[in-house]
């Protein structure tokens, strides 16, 4: 018999997991919904407990009732309680969808192939697709007042102009100010940073040395 | 040799121009500043991001403009701007990000009063605002919505705990004494007060820090 909050405790130990991975799990839709559904509960138990005493005196006084009066207390903790751990889980994802989003992923292709694509189904509950989508415009439109600084770019400080890189994945030609450079898989090249940022945080290059 | 002095010798336009020197210093200060401090600090006064902005722009104008000459001189002045450009482009993004980083912890606290709020730019109100209010309809949909109406809040201070999460005030910070001052400081079982001097460094409370850092009598580091 599952004890009340368990299931608000069990969601948190995901959020707790969730932080120390790179990718991002499938979303617990069952958990998020018993325990929601906990509170509906709870709350409607609070009601009818509460009832009869309204109805008799107008308004209910703990001290004349200590019993009843602790009963409720514990179902509004368990509640506020639940209402904590949901709000912990979702943020733990939205923050880690939020970085990735920023780190210029494609986060509704990434949670696709995942899961293998399989019938379409994603690690991201529909909700957080939304969100996913809203805080991408909401990104681009902030990053658009700083175009000329690259607001998403590395956070490392610049040491060298140039840098060696190698092709790990096709990525076709890129222009720069020294021409167009096409970048094979396995070739090695001498870039400007500056040019190649973009690609070596989606992975298409590797910085050497 | 700094890299100011070596720009003003290969660039014409450098020399007279002491203004946008004193913006990139004053702009590093604010950058290691916000770095230090526990909670978010106003936004530079004065036009400074913006004009700091304007000249990075100008700046990549000039580099495309070079970029043509193959001159090799121009061409070796070409990389000692484009790396300065880099790294001035580093300070501003780092420094606004860390900014964001911030906001994104607190949101909720930054937007709570207008004091807070009037650390932020224009359009980082607007990002934060329109953040918040987006990762409220994904609470409200996913979960909140079903939730019975007295606990639908997202600052409820119930029970004495503030759901509001705010930065630790009291976290240390290091400081340098720009001028000589009084240094009061609050400790656990005492509080101190010291004559300090120019050029000291001391470690206090952000708390105590923060009045000193206020009247520039000390600077962050």
């Amino acid at each position: 018999m599952p004890m009340y909050g368990d299931a608000g405790l069990k969601l948190v130990q995901h959020a707790k997991r969730t932080q120390n991975l790179t990718h991002l799990p499938p979303y617990q839709t069952e958990l998020v919904r018993s325990v929601a559904k906990e509170v509906r509960d709870l709350h409607k138990d609070a009601t009818n407990l509460l009832e009869p005493f309204l109805k008799v005196q107008g308004s209910f006084d703990p001290s004349t009732d200590p019993a009843t009066a602790c009963t409720l207390l514990v179902n509004h903790l368990s509640m506020r309680r639940n209402k904590r751990c949901l709000l912990a889980y979702h943020r733990t994802r939205t923050d880690k969808l939020e970085d990735l989003v920023w780190s210029g992923h494609d986060v509704l292709d990434l949670s696709a192939q995942q899961t293998g694509g399989e019938s379409g189904s994603s690690s991201l509950s529909p909700q957080e697709e939304d969100y996913v989508r809203q805080y991408g415009d909401l990104l681009a439109a902030f990053k658009g007042h700083w175009t000329d600084i690259d607001l998403t770019g590395s956070l490392e400080p610049p040491k060298d102009l140039f840098i060696d890189v190698r092709v790990l994945k096709d990525a076709g030609e890129i222009q720069t100010e020294y021409g167009a450079i096409n970048l094979t898989k396995n070739s090695q090249f001498f870039v400007r940073q500056g040019d190649v940022e973009r690609l070596i945080a989606q992975g298409y290059l590797q910085k050497l040395g | 040799m700094d890299i100011d002095d070596i720009l003003r010798e290969v660039d014409p336009t450098f020399h007279s121009i002491p203004q946008e020197q004193r913006d990139l210093q004053d702009l590093t200060r604010a950058y290691v500043a916000e770095r230090c401090a526990p909670e978010l600090l106003h936004y530079p006064p004065g036009n400074l991001i913006d004009r700091v902005h304007e000249n990075i722009k100008r700046q990549i104008e000039m580099v495309e403009e070079m970029t043509g000459n193959m001159n090799p001189k121009t061409n070796f002045a070409l990389i000692v701007i484009q790396n300065e450009l880099e790294r001035y482009r580093f300070i501003l993004r780092s420094y606004l990000r860390e900014r964001i980083r911030k906001i994104h912890k607190h949101t909720l606290h930054y937007l709570s009063t207008d004091e807070l709020r009037s650390r932020l730019s224009e359009i980082e109100v607007r990002y934060a605002t329109a953040r918040q209010s987006r990762l409220h309809e994904h609470y409200m949909s996913s979960f909140l919505a079903e939730f019975p109406p007295q606990l639908q809040n997202l600052n409820d201070t119930a029970g004495n705990l503030n759901m509001i999460d705010s930065p630790d005030l009291d976290s240390a910070v290091f400081v340098r004494l720009l001028r000589d001052t009084l240094v009061e400081s609050r400790g656990v079982d005492d509080d101190g007060l010291i004559e300090g001097k120019e050029g000291q460094i001391f470690i206090l409370r952000w708390a105590d820090a923060k009045p000193l850092v206020e009247r520039s009598s000390a600077e962050l580091i």
